[in-house]
C-alpha cells in the first residue's frame, strides 16, 4: 500500500499560521470528492453538484453506478418516507424508482395514511441505466474510475475539532486527488469478505474487490471499527418456476409515483408484473440443521440484521413452522426471480436442495448462489449530525460504512453528507434534520449519538412524531429548507412546493371558514355518519375528519367555493389527510417544540466529559464520553441519564459559554494541538465490536511508512 | 396576590381558602406567565386541589427540573441561582428515585410492573403490525390480541381508580381521629404523635378552625389525624358548635382512636366495652387508647389484662401521654389497623408521589380510551394512543426506548426478508 499520506506529519509542532493558506481553498481541483458509486455514493455526489460544488464521483466501475446489490425493490414501510425525503431534497432515487418500477405497491393502505409504505419492485437494469444517466449528466459532477487507497491529510483548521483534516486521496496508481471535502460511501468494501458455505473470499460485492488500503487508514487515524454481516439469497431462472397455485400479488392500480414532481410512473399501470408467494416448510429445516457445520457465515457470532435474517437464523430461531418466500421479478424482460427471505449461505449444492424443497420451485433453477457478506463499518458516533467526521476534519460517510442496511437508509444518509460537504467547503453551517423534521433526522440522530450494533434500518416505530412526519407532506417538511439553506433543489422544484404549500394553507383556511350546525350538516352530506353531539357550529375542516368524508363529497354540498380545491385532486388527499391528523398534531406540537429547544442546546465538540467541573456521576461521564451528544436533546436520549445530570450539564454549558464570551476580550493562544495530544484522544475511542471474526485488528497510531 | 376560596372548577365545590399569586412573565421564576396557589398543607385539601387542576385540558404536573430547565431555556436562571437549585433538583429526584424503588417493592409496585409489561408488549405488537404485517409473517390475530390486552388493562386501570376506599385511603391518608371526653389527653396524644422522629409531620390547621389536623407518616401508610372538641353535652354555645363538629368528623373516620382516662374506667371487659360503644359509631374501626397509666395504682394489672381481651374491648393499650410509655404498642396497633385498612403493604409512599401516580394513571386510562376510539379509522392514530399511554405509565414505572419495543417485535415475531 502506498502510504504518501502527509498524516506522518502529525507528530510535529503546530504549523505557522501561513501554512494554512496552503489549504483546500487555494489548491486546484474539486470541492468535493465522493468515494463510492452505490445508492449513498450517487446521492451524495448529485447533491453536492446540485448545491454548486465542483464534485467528482470516484468508482471502481462507472458501469455499476446505481447497481442493486441485494433486492430488486425500493422502499417499503419507514423506507418509503425516506425515499419521499430524499426527493424532497431532490435527490435522485425517487424520481428514478419512477422510471424504472414494474410493480408499485404502497403497503399499510388500511393503516392511515402516516404509516404508509410507498414500494416498489424495480426493474435492475432499467434503475441502474437511469442512474447513470443522471449522474453522467449532473452539471459540474465529474465521474472517474479508480480505486482510493489512501487518504491525504493535512493540519487540522483551529476552529473545527479533529486531529487532522482530510485535503484529497491517494489513488490505485499513486497518483493524488485534491479536493476540499472527501466523502466515504463504501458499502461493505471495507475489508469485505464474501461466505458461501465453508468458502470465503474477499469482496465488497460477488464479482468486486474489496477496499483493504482504506480499511487500514482509517483504522490508523484511531477509528472505532466494528464487524457486521450481511446477507443475499440466490436467485433464480423465473422459467423453470411453476408459479400456477401460488398467491398472487398484483401491484397497485393507479401506481403511486414516489417523487413529488412525477405526476405518474414510466410503465402502464395494466403492464405491472405481480409477486408470488409461497412457504419453506419442515424439509427445508432440516437440510440447515443437518448442515449446519459446512455454514461458517451462520456459526460465527458477527452481528446480523435481526430484521432481515438469514433463512438458517429463522428456522433456528423460529423452529417448525412456515416462513415466507417472495417470488419477485428483477426486471420486465428479466429471467431471474429474487426469492426474498431465502437468503442463505449454505454450500451451492445445498442451497438448491433447500430451493427444490419449497413449493412451486420444485424443479427451479439455481441462477447465482445465495451469499453473506461480512465487512467493517465505523462507530458513528464519532461522526457529527452533518456526517462528518470528529476525527478528521472534512472527511465525511455515508451509507452502509456507518453501520444501516438498505439503500433508502444510504441514500438518505447520502443527500445529507453531500449537501453538508458541500456548506464545509464553503463555510457555511451545516444543514441538519432534526428528530422533529423528518425520517432523515431520527436516522441519523439515532446512528450519532447512540450508535448501532447491528446493522440499523428504519421503522416507523423509531419515530416520536410519526403523525407528523408523513411520506404526504415531505416536501413541506424539507424542500423550502433545502432550497434556502442548502441551495440543493431546483427551482421548479421550490415553486411546486411553494405553490402546494400555498394551496394547503388557503384550503385549510377555507374550509375552517365554512361553519354550520350539526343538523345543517347532516342534511348537507347524508353520506357522513355523523356522530357528534356538540351544539357549537363545526367547520367542513371538522366534517372532513370523518372517515367517509371527502373534498368531492363536500364540493357536491358546497359547490362554491370547495368546488374548485376538489378538483385538483392531489391537494384534495392532502386536505383530507391533514384534516385527519390536525388534532393529533396539534396536540404533539408542545412537545415539539421541547424537542426542538433541546436541540438548539448545542454542547461544546470537544468537552472532555470526565475532567469538566460539573456534578456528574462517573458512569453518567462514561455514558456521555462514548455517545458524545450534540445537543441537550441527544443526551436526554441516552439510556441511562437522569433529569438531574441534564440540568447539571445545561448549568457547566452555559458556565463555560459565559466565560467564553468574557475571554473574548483577550488575544487568542493556538489552539492548535500537538500532535500527541490527538493520539491520545483518539485511543480514548474504544474499539466497539469484540466480534471481529477475521484477523485480529490493530490500532496503531504511530506510524512508520512502508 | 389575593386571598380567595379555591374552588373545584367542575363541581364548583370549596376545596380550600388561600392565597393565589399571579406572575405575569416575562418576570417570573421560569419567564411564563406563572400562577401559584398557596393552599393549605392537609392531604385532603392538597390532593382535591391536584386533582381539580389535573383535571383540567392541558394541564399536568411537572417532570423532575422542568420548571428549572424552563427558567434555564428562558434565560432566566444566573448561575448562582442554578447552583442551588440543580442540587436542590438532584436531591428531589434522587429521592423520588428512592422512593419510587421503594414503592416498586410492594404489591402496588408489582401491579404497575405488570401493568408496564402488558402496554409495552401490546405496544411492540402493534407497532410490529405496523411495520411489518404487510410482507411479513404478522398475522391479524396479532391485533385481536392487542385488542384484548387493551381492554383488559383499560378494564384494570379504571377499577383501580375507582376501588373506593381502597385506593381513597392510599392515595388521600387514612382519615383517623382521636375522640373523646374532655380532660382525658386527646391533644397531648395528638402532639406525642407528631413528636415521633420517625412520623412525618406537617401541621396545619383544618378548614374548620377547632379541629386540628395533622399528616403523618405511620410505618409508611399516609394517616391524617384530627385531634377533637371532648364529647359532652355543653352548655356554651361555640363548644356545642365544636362537639357537634368532632361527632360530624367521628361519622366521617376511617379510624378512630378512642381516648378514655385510665384512672376513671372500669376493668371488666364488658363496662370497658360499653363505654368505648358509648363514643364511637358502631361500625368504625377503632382502638382504645387508656391514657394517663401513669397515674394508675394497683388497677394497672386488671386494665392491662382488659386490653387483651379482644371483642367486646377494641385493640386497645394504656398510654402514658407524660412519659411516653406505650406509645410503642399504639403505633404496633395503629400498623395493623392500617394495613386492614389499606390492604396493600405499601411501603413508604408519601402522599405527593400517590398523587402524581394516580395522574399519571389517569391520564394513560384516558389515552387507552383514545386506543378504542380510534382503533378501526386509523392504525396510526390508534398507536399514538398506546404510546401516549405508554408514556405516561412510564412515568411511574420508568422510561420505555424504541429499542426496548424494537427487541419485544424481534422476539415474538419471525419477520424480516
Amino acid at each position: 500500500m502506498l502510504c504518501r499520506g502527509p498524516w506522518r506529519r502529525l507528530a510535529l509542532p503546530p504549523p505557522s499560521p501561513g501554512a494554512r493558506r496552503a489549504g483546500s481553498g487555494a489548491a486546484p481541483g474539486y470541492e468535493v470528492l465522493v468515494i463510492g458509486g452505490g445508492h449513498a455514493g450517487t446521492e451524495a455526489a448529485a447533491a453536492a453538484a446540485r448545491g454548486g460544488a465542483r464534485t467528482l464521483l470516484l468508482t471502481h466501475r462507472i458501469g455499476t453506478i446505481g447497481q442493486l446489490s441485494c433486492n430488486p425493490s425500493f422502499g417499503g414501510i419507514g423506507k418509503g418516507h425516506l425515499v419521499r425525503e430524499v426527493d424532497a431534497l431532490d435527490g435522485l432515487c425517487g424520481r428514478v424508482c419512477d422510471l424504472a418500477g414494474v410493480h408499485y405497491k404502497v403497503l399499510n393502505r388500511c393503516k392511515g395514511p402516516a404509516v404508509w409504505g410507498l414500494r416498489a419492485q424495480v426493474d435492475r437494469g432499467l434503475y441502474r441505466d437511469n442512474m447513470r444517466k443522471e449522474i453522467l449528466n449532473t452539471p459540474l459532477l465529474t465521474v472517474h474510475e479508480a480505486s482510493v487507497e489512501d487518504l491525504l491529510l493535512t493540519e487540522p483548521e483551529p476552529d473545527h475539532p479533529g486531529k487532522c483534516r482530510v485535503r484529497g486521496v491517494v489513488l490505485g496508481d499513486g497518483s493524488t486527488v485534491h479536493a476540499g471535502s472527501v466523502i466515504l460511501t463504501t458499502g461493505t468494501f471495507l475489508r469485505g469478505m464474501i461466505h458461501v458455505g465453508l468458502e470465503k473470499h474477499p469482496a465488497g460485492r460477488l464479482g468486486d474487490q474489496p477496499s483493504v488500503g482504506l480499511a487500514q487508514t482509517l483504522e490508523r487515524l484511531g477509528f472505532a471499527v466494528g464487524r457486521l454481516k450481511t446477507g443475499t439469497p440466490p436467485r433464480l431462472a423465473k422459467d423453470t418456476i411453476d408459479f400456477s397455485g401460488l398467491e398472487e400479488r398484483t401491484a397497485d392500480n393507479p401506481p403511486v409515483p414516489f417523487s413529488f414532481l412525477s405526476k405518474a410512473v414510466w410503465i402502464k399501470p395494466e403492464d405491472q408484473l405481480s409477486c408470488y408467494l409461497t412457504y419453506t416448510n419442515l424439509k427445508a429445516q432440516q437440510i440447515v440443521q443437518d448442515n449446519l457445520h459446512l455454514n461458517n457465515h451462520v456459526r460465527e457470532t458477527t452481528k446480523g440484521p435481526r430484521y432481515c435474517p438469514s433463512l438458517e437464523a429463522k428456522v433456528l430461531r423460529f423452529p417448525n413452522r412456515e416462513h415466507q418466500v417472495w417470488l419477485e421479478p428483477e426486471g420486465l424482460d428479466s429471467n431471474v426471480i429474487y426469492p426474498q427471505g431465502l437468503s442463505m449461505t449454505l454450500p451451492p449444492e445445498l442451497q438448491e436442495q433447500v430451493i427444490n424443497s419449497i413449493r412451486g420451485l420444485e424443479k427451479a433453477k439455481m441462477v447465482q448462489p445465495g451469499y453473506g457478506v461480512q465487512y467493517d463499518y465505523l462507530d458513528p458516533r464519532q461522526l457529527t449530525a452533518s456526517l462528518e467526521s470528529r476525527l478528521v476534519q472534512r472527511l465525511f460517510f455515508a451509507g452502509q460504512i456507518n453501520g444501516t442496511t438498505g439503500y433508502e437508509e444510504a441514500a438518505a444518509q447520502g443527500v445529507i453528507a453531500g449537501i453538508n460537504a458541500c456548506l464545509r467547503v464553503r463555510g457555511k453551517s451545516p444543514f441538519i434534520v432534526s428528530r422533529t423534521e423528518g425520517y432523515i433526522g431520527v436516522l441519523i440522530d439515532d446512528l450519532t449519538t447512540l450508535g448501532t450494533t447491528e446493522p440499523y434500518r428504519m421503522f416507523t416505530s423509531r419515530v416520536e412524531f410519526r403523525m407528523s412526519l408523513r411520506p404526504d407532506n415531505a416536501d413541506a417538511r424539507l424542500t423550502l429548507r433545502g432550497f434556502e439553506e442548502a441551495g440543493c433543489v431546483s427551482q421548479q422544484r421550490y415553486e411546486q412546493a411553494v405553490k402546494m404549500k400555498a394551496a394547503l394553507e388557503d384550503g385549510i383556511a377555507t374550509l375552517k371558514s365554512l361553519q354550520f350546525s350539526i343538523s345543517k350538516w347532516s342534511q348537507l352530506i347524508p353520506e357522513v355518519h355523523l356522530s357528534s353531539n356538540r351544539r357549537s357550529p363545526m367547520s367542513a375542516f371538522d366534517m372532513l375528519q370523518y372517515p367517509e368524508a371527502n373534498m368531492e363529497i363536500l364540493a357536491r354540498a358546497i359547490p362554491e367555493p370547495l368546488g374548485k380545491l376538489a378538483e385538483w385532486r392531489e391537494l384534495s388527499e392532502r386536505l383530507k389527510i391533514e384534516a385527519a391528523y390536525e388534532w393529533c398534531v396539534v396536540n404533539q406540537q408542545q412537545e415539539i417544540e421541547e424537542v426542538r429547544r433541546d436541540e438548539a442546546l448545542q454542547l461544546p465538540e470537544d468537552l472532555d466529559y470526565f475532567a469538566i467541573d460539573a456534578s456528574l456521576s462517573t458512569e453518567v461521564r462514561e455514558k456521555l464520553s462514548s455517545n458524545r451528544p450534540q445537543t441537550i436533546g441527544a443526551v436526554s436520549r441516552i439510556p441511562g441519564i437522569t433529569p438531574a445530570a441534564i440540568v447539571n450539564l445545561l448549568r457547566f454549558v452555559k458556565n463555560k459559554h459565559q466565560k467564553a464570551e468574557k475571554l473574548k476580550a483577550f488575544p487568542q493562544t493556538d489552539k492548535c494541538l500537538p500532535g500527541n495530544m490527538y493520539l491520545e484522544k483518539a485511543a480514548s475511542q474504544q474499539q466497539i465490536s469484540a466480534e471481529l471474526s477475521e484477523e485480529e485488528m490493530e490500532s496503531t497510531f504511530v506510524k512508520t511508512p512502508v | 396576590m389575593a386571598l380567595r376560596r379555591i374552588r373545584d372548577p367542575a363541581t364548583a365545590e370549596p376545596l380550600d381558602r388561600g392565597l393565589v399569586v399571579w406572575f405575569p412573565g416575562p418576570h417570573s421564576f421560569t419567564g411564563e406567565d406563572c400562577a401559584e396557589l398557596h393552599v393549605h398543607g392537609g392531604p385532603a385539601v392538597l390532593s382535591g386541589v391536584l386533582r381539580a387542576l389535573g383535571r383540567l385540558p392541558g394541564l399536568r404536573p411537572a417532570e423532575p427540573g422542568e420548571f428549572t430547565r424552563r427558567a434555564f431555556h428562558r434565560g432566566k436562571l444566573d448561575l448562582t441561582a442554578a447552583e442551588g437549585l440543580g442540587d436542590l433538583i438532584h436531591a428531589e429526584t434522587e429521592a423520588q428515585r428512592r422512593q419510587a424503588l421503594r414503592q416498586m417493592e410492594g404489591e402496588l409496585g408489582r401491579l404497575y410492573q405488570r401493568w408496564s409489561e402488558t402496554l409495552t408488549q401490546a405496544l411492540a405488537h402493534l407497532e410490529a403490525y405496523i411495520d411489518f404485517s404487510e410482507d411479513d409473517n404478522v398475522e391479524e390475530e396479532v391485533l385481536a390480541q392487542v385488542d384484548a390486552a387493551v381492554r383488559g388493562l383499560a378494564q384494570e386501570l379504571g377499577a383501580h381508580l375507582q376501588d373506593g376506599r381502597r385506593g381513597e385511603l392510599l392515595r388521600g391518608g387514612v382519615h383517623a381521629v382521636i375522640a373523646g371526653p374532655p380532660n382525658v389527653g386527646k391533644s397531648s396524644l395528638l402532639n406525642l404523635l407528631c413528636q415521633r422522629p420517625a412520623a412525618i409531620v406537617s401541621p396545619a390547621a383544618g378548614t374548620t378552625r377547632d379541629v386540628v389536623e395533622v399528616s403523618l407518616d405511620v410505618t409508611g401508610y399516609p394517616v391524617v389525624l384530627s385531634d377533637t372538641a371532648g364529647l359532652r353535652d355543653a352548655t356554651d354555645p361555640v363548644e356545642r358548635e365544636g362537639v357537634s363538629r368532632a361527632r360530624d368528623r367521628l361519622q366521617r373516620a376511617d379510624l378512630v382512636l378512642a381516648v378514655l382516662d385510665a384512672t376513671a374506667v372500669p376493668a371488666e371487659p364488658a363496662a370497658l366495652g360499653a363505654a368505648v360503644g358509648s363514643l364511637v359509631p358502631p361500625a368504625a374501626p377503632c382502638i382504645l387508647v387508656l391514657n394517663k397509666a401513669d397515674l394508675l395504682g394497683g388497677e394497672a394489672g386488671a386494665l392491662r389484662a382488659a386490653c387483651t381481651q379482644g371483642p367486646p374491648v377494641p385493640p386497645a393499650t394504656l398510654l402514658s401521654c407524660k412519659t411516653g410509655d406505650g406509645i410503642e404498642r399504639l403505633l404496633e396497633l395503629l400498623g395493623q389497623q392500617l394495613a386492614q385498612l389499606c390492604g396493600d403493604p405499601l411501603a413508604g409512599s408519601p402522599s405527593l408521589t400517590q398523587r402524581r401516580h394516580s395522574q399519571h394513571l389517569g391520564d394513560c386510562a384516558a389515552a387507552l380510551g383514545g386506543y378504542g376510539r380510534h382503533r378501526a379509522r386509523d392504525l396510526g392514530l390508534a398507536a399514538e394512543q398506546l404510546r401516549l399511554a405508554r408514556r405516561h405509565l412510564g412515568r411511574i414505572t420508568g422510561h420505555v426506548g424504541a429499542e426496548d419495543v424494537l427487541d419485544i417485535i424481534f422476539r415474538d415475531f419471525c419477520v424480516g426478508k
